[in-house]
């Protein structure tokens, strides 16, 4: 069989910084191929080269059998190029049927023949088996059919080639094997699917082939009946992996902070609390495991004061809280690891050393008479101090923290966040695109904090990071608590169908 | 109140909700492509004056009106360059305009005129009953006839855009570039080239509504003649919900707000006139602050685009 | 990549003023007259003896104020584009003080600026409590109430301060004008608004709650996930940059203009912002653009004497600076830019060692 799609020896480079070297890698008609690495491993970026959004520095692109440029996302359209990204690319203010008609070219006419298109798009959708309800606007439907309406936007626009980034980070198990299905009925049309994941169990179910990529290069091509798990997953990432499990407890102090049938926009599936009931106690770590988008941003926001609840209640240290106010619960010793580094964790326009003391400024340790006069040698000092002990990688203390590596930012939190001995540290998604160095060290350092007397509330989409510092696991489903689990020796199966919704 | 008094009223709230109307169009087209723009003051001072003086010079308010636009456009077109090819902040960049255009106007004024100049007037655009000979005290006839050619020109504005952002696949993936520009590009959507026909439009629009006031409204140039209209058409654009009807009711009240105040200045009452000149801006503040929070503009509204953002 | 990123911010603000002046002589040769002459009376009046740098101090002063509001507002992540209104409002309860209430002397002096800052204050908390408690856009605010006050100041020296025939207030006391320095134009109202700039650097960058409010001005979010009011900092924001603007109007009258008259403070508002835009936001920065915008003005008219060329050149070459400027620093921003930048200096660098 000849390749629908070939790249040969393309490489991008930002800057100094190859995101993508050397990359070779072929897709037939009909097959879903499997890309396959860690975060940063390139994937994202080699998409990028392929739909014309990025251009590559060198190499070529062969498409069934012509060399092609694309340099345009409109090229790359023409050329039967479509791509569902794991950031949905809809529109929220425009309706289904506006998202899948959005920059149609193939049609004449200056106005929208709604008749016409309606028609077209529901042949295509029975075809499939996608079923959308073209009236409804984006931010009514849910995630799955948000995905559908991808997969239709792309198929409207004679995709023959559909690239899937992350299909199913975002959804149920249900919903899973819904896409398989729909993957399974468009390679049976001839369509190829480039299938990009890093879910074992998944990519060895749906793909035909697999190219593992590490370090922006391509590490090989394998049958999907030629290998393994364990052999794909020594591939990625390049080493054996070590079953480095911390010792999980059984028993933890007392209760540092618990909530009593927390409501918070109750309504609202993917973005509310309903009767939310947990603990965490001292020297524990509590992991939330779920779906991204089941109201664990909003738990996260309602234990450290950001948001107050519609209803029940909650105890910190033993004594209800009575004011939700951020600053309320970081004088109650509460640290927050926040989910979005860049927007809520950091002043990106401040230096490494004002960012590891943005909380303490008004503290006698870094500033004279009552928050007059700032110790500027003290501050730069600490600064200093933090930096060695947790390795932050910067040029000096006064670098800008945008310029930093996520890695590094997330160390500077750290550093700001559990100096102070918290007694509660909430921890949301703490490794997201984080390599794997930078995430044993965040692991450690929140291990670390259990044994000194704090109590962890980590909120996770990754499963396995989930599993491997949990003492106790809580899963969300759609605002709710659907079950605890202990993390000593976690049944996989039960908590699983409990992340679906079972 | 007798019925004179408010159909004269009426009348001028519609003459008065005109230049608003070119400027509020001028800043929907300018935030539906993601452009904040609040330098629509500076573009209309420029249009302002290039309008008068070509009217001038050319005898023709007409060929002044296009002049006014071309002005707008040109000037725009730094903003165009500034904010979407450099990503400068779009709204420091607007206050830039905001200083730079009257600027060049009140320059281009004095070393027309000379220092000492004396008052220079221009004939004004002819209404359309005028131009037909009908003259009548009807009240709806005078609503319909009595008007410059630009007061049409801005009713097929609103009815165009109206039509163009809800109907048209064109205006579909408009504004798709103004709620999410990535979204747009991954569909193929030439998002840098609409973001640059809209500041087109936007300064083309801005230009008209400044150039409305030297040849329909007052015969005469004078330095900060937009009074505020720039900033006033912000404050429509939101309170008319980003919708080309919404802004026309939007900018109708603040002509009324306008003309009211006119109207109750001649009438004194023994208050101070400037009292009543505050109308149509504290109308402004009390609208926004009615309005409250509720946002409803494009998304991508006042973020720069770069084209490989990592 | 900090000295470099340091140099820029200094070296784009100079190119652009080169620049501008560039375009600026263009136009006076366009307009028949010799740019070098032009250039050297613009200097000769602005510079040219202590009296003129008098005058170009005295000029400076009232802009100082209004830069200095721009600049401390949008430290905290607002633009207050309402330092016009707030400095009319200010002169006009200073002006209400001085003659009205028949005080006279040094603690007349106080009290009519405290009334300045006051009024200012209170003028600037309108649209910051919208901003904070409605979510409306602060800059519409703060415009329209620049025309409110302007219009109420006409209400003023048109009818209820109006001394004769012409439309203009009564002086205030010759006890209660500022002092000259030397007997230059330039008054204490200039020591005063250098005091002010050096306050509020010392705040911004030595302080623990000045530290917190550009916190809050360069990543709101993140301030407040980090326990900071941020509501209450916008607040605090309006209020101090309205009380500079009031104060400053209050000097501007009891230092140089002494009643209120029609086109009291036209500009001053808009030219503020640009001024703490060139300047970057930094306080001490702001003052020497402003001096610098101020000798461009006085400059201008003996300019005009000399050569014939309007001083409206002065305006379009103002103007022309921060249309240079704000471009300049966002194209410095690009990434290939930077890239070419780091380049050179890399370069440099391994050249040294």
């Amino acid at each position: 069989m000849d390749a629908f799609l070939r790249m040969e020896h393309v490489s991008k480079r930002f800057g100094d910084f190859y995101a993508n070297r050397d990359i070779n890698f072929s897709v037939r008609r009909g097959e879903v191929h499997t890309l396959l690495g860690e975060n940063g491993a390139g994937k994202s970026t080699l998409m990028n080269v392929l739909i014309g959004l990025y251009q590559p520095t060198e190499g070529t692109i062969y498409l069934d059998g012509k060399k092609v440029r694309i340099d345009s996302p409109a090229q790359a359209v023409k050329l039967g190029i479509g791509m569902v990204h794991q950031h949905f690319m809809l529109v929220e203010a425009m309706t289904v049927f506006e998202n899948i008609i959005l920059g149609d070219r193939n049609t004449r006419g200056i106005f929208i023949d709604r008749e016409a298109r309606t028609k077209e798009i529901q042949a295509l959708s029975a075809r499939y088996g996608l079923e959308v309800e073209l009236d409804k606007p984006i931010t009514e439907i849910s995630v799955g059919a948000q995905q559908r309406v991808e997969i239709l936007k792309a198929l409207y626009r004679g995709a023959e080639l559909l690239i899937l980034d992350e299909p199913s980070a975002a959804l149920t198990d249900l919903e899973v094997e819904g896409l398989f299905d729909i993957m399974r009925k468009l390679t049976g049309e001839g369509k190829s699917i480039i299938f990009i994941s890093h879910k074992m169990r998944e990519v060895l179910r749906i793909s035909d082939r697999i190219t593992i990529l590490r370090a922006g290069r391509t590490v090989c091509t394998v049958d999907r009946t030629e290998t393994n798990g364990e052999e794909l997953a020594n591939l990625m990432i390049g080493r054996e992996l070590a079953p480095s499990h911390y010792e999980k407890i059984t028993e933890p102090g007392e209760p540092v902070v618990s909530l009593e049938k927390v409501d918070y926009h109750k309504e609202s599936k993917h973005n509310g609390l309903c009767g939310v009931s947990l603990s965490v106690g001292r020297r524990e770590i509590v992991g939330i495991a779920g779906v991204d988008g089941n109201g664990q941003s909003q738990l996260a926001q309602v234990v450290t004061g950001v948001l107050t609840p519609d209803a029940g209640e909650v105890d910190l240290k033993g004594s209800r809280v009575a004011q939700f106010t951020p600053n309320g619960f970081i004088l109650e010793s509460v640290s927050h690891i926040p989910e979005d580094r860049n927007k809520m964790g950091l002043i990106g326009d401040m230096s490494v050393k004002e960012n590891i003391v943005l909380k303490s400024t008004d503290t006698p340790q870094f500033s004279s008479a009552r928050g007059f006069h700032l110790k500027k040698r003290a501050i730069r000092d600490y600064a200093e101090q933090m930096r060695e002990k947790y390795d932050i990688r910067c040029t000096s203390v006064e670098q800008e923290a945008r310029n930093l590596s996520g890695g590094n930012q997330q160390k500077v939190i750290l550093a700001r966040e559990l100096e102070g001995q918290p007694d509660l540290l909430v921890a949301v998604h703490p490794t997201r695109g984080l390599d794997i160095g930078a995430t044993r060290f965040v692991h450690d350092t929140m291990i670390d904090a259990r044994e000194k007397g704090c109590g962890v509330l980590l909120i996770s989409a990754d499963f396995d990071e989930i599993l491997e510092v949990s003492d106790r696991i809580v899963v969300m489903f759609e605002g709710q608590v659907m079950g605890v689990f202990s993390g000593k020796e976690p049944p996989i199966q039960e908590i699983s169908l409990a992340m679906a919704g079972k | 109140m007798s019925w004179d008094f408010i159909s004269n009223l009426l009348l001028a709230s519609v003459r008065m909700a005109t230049p608003l109307i070119f400027l509020s169009l001028a800043e929907l087209y300018s935030q539906r492509a993601g452009l904040v723009h609040i330098g629509l003051e500076g573009l209309a001072a420029i249009g302002s004056l290039v309008g008068f003086l070509v009217s001038l010079i050319t005898g023709s308010p007409m060929l002044g009106v296009l002049a006014g636009a071309l002005a707008g456009i040109l000037v725009n077109m730094i903003f165009a360059y500034a904010t979407i090819s450099l990503c400068a902040e779009q709204i420091v960049y607007g206050m830039a305009i905001n200083i730079f255009a009257p600027a060049l106007a009140a320059f281009i004024y004095r070393v027309y005129f000379g220092a000492g100049s004396t008052l220079v007037q221009v004939t004004l655009m002819n209404n359309l009953s005028t131009t037909l000979g009908i003259t009548s005290d009807n009240f709806l006839l005078k609503l319909l006839l009595d008007q410059t050619p630009m007061v049409y020109l801005a009713y097929a504005l609103v009815i165009f855009t109206a039509i163009y952002f809800n109907k048209t696949k064109s205006g579909l993936n408009y504004k798709a570039v103004g709620e999410y520009p990535k979204a747009a590009a991954t569909l193929g959507i030439n998002v840098i080239g609409v973001k640059y026909i809209a500041c087109i439009i936007c300064g083309a629009l801005a230009g008209m509504g400044g150039a409305f006031l030297t040849t329909c409204y007052s015969n005469t140039y004078v330095d900060g003649n937009v009074a505020g209209r720039g900033f006033i058409a912000l404050a429509a654009v939101i309170f008319g919900r980003w919708s080309g009807g919404g802004v026309l009711l939007a900018c109708l009240f603040f002509g009324f707000c306008d003309a009211l105040q006119i109207r109750l200045q001649v009438g004194s009452f023994g208050v101070p006139y400037q009292f009543f000149q505050m109308i149509p801006y504290i109308a402004t503040v009390v609208v926004l602050a009615l309005i409250g929070m509720k946002k409803a503009g494009p998304k991508g509204a006042g973020k720069p685009y770069l084209r490989e953002d990592r | 990549m900090k000295n470099s990123n340091k140099l820029i911010s200094v070296l784009v603000p100079v190119a652009s003023v080169l620049l501008a002046f560039a375009i600026g002589c263009a136009v006076m040769a366009g307009l028949g007259a010799n740019p070098l002459v032009a250039l050297q009376s613009l200097w000769t009046g602005a510079f040219g003896n202590l009296r003129n740098v008098g005058t170009t101090l005295a000029r400076a002063t009232p802009l100082i104020f209004t830069g200095l509001c721009a600049c401390f507002a949008y430290r905290c992540g607002v633009f207050n584009l309402g330092g016009e209104g707030q400095f009319i409002i200010g002169s006009v309860a200073c002006c209400y003080m001085a003659t009205q209430t028949g005080i006279e002397g040094f603690p007349a002096i106080v009290l009519c600026l405290l009334a300045g800052i006051l009024a200012g204050g209170i003028w600037a908390l309108i649209p910051g409590l919208l901003k904070v408690y409605r979510g409306q856009n602060e800059m519409i605010i703060s415009i329209m109430l620049n025309y409110v006050a302007t219009l109420f100041m006409g209400v003023v020296y048109t009818n209820w301060l109006r001394e004769g025939s012409v439309p203009q207030t009564m002086s205030v006391p010759d006890t209660t004008k500022l002092s000259r320095i030397f007997g230059l134009r330039a008054t204490t109202a200039f020591i005063i608004a250098i005091v002010v700039g050096l306050l509020i650097y010392y705040f911004l960058f030595y302080t623990s709650k000045g530290f917190q409010l550009r916190a809050v001005g360069l990543n709101m979010t993140a301030a407040e996930f980090n326990g900071f009011s941020v509501k209450r900092y916008i607040l605090f924001s309006f209020v101090v940059s309205g009380a500079i603007a009031g104060l400053g109007g209050s000097a501007e009258l009891l230092g140089t203009q002494y009643r209120l008259i029609n086109g009291f403070a036209a500009g001053y508002g808009f030219d503020g912002v640009a001024m703490a835009l060139i300047a970057q936001l930094h306080p001490l920065a702001t003052i020497l653009v402003a001096i610098f915008f101020a000798a461009l003005r006085v400059g201008s008219t003996t300019m005009q004497a000399a050569t014939g060329v309007p001083t409206s050149v002065s305006d379009i070459i103002q103007a022309l600076v921060i249309v240079f400027t704000v471009a300049g620093l966002a194209m410095v921003k690009l990434s290939q830019f930077k890239a070419a930048i780091d380049r050179i200096f890399a370069r440099k660098e391994t050249v040294a060692s």
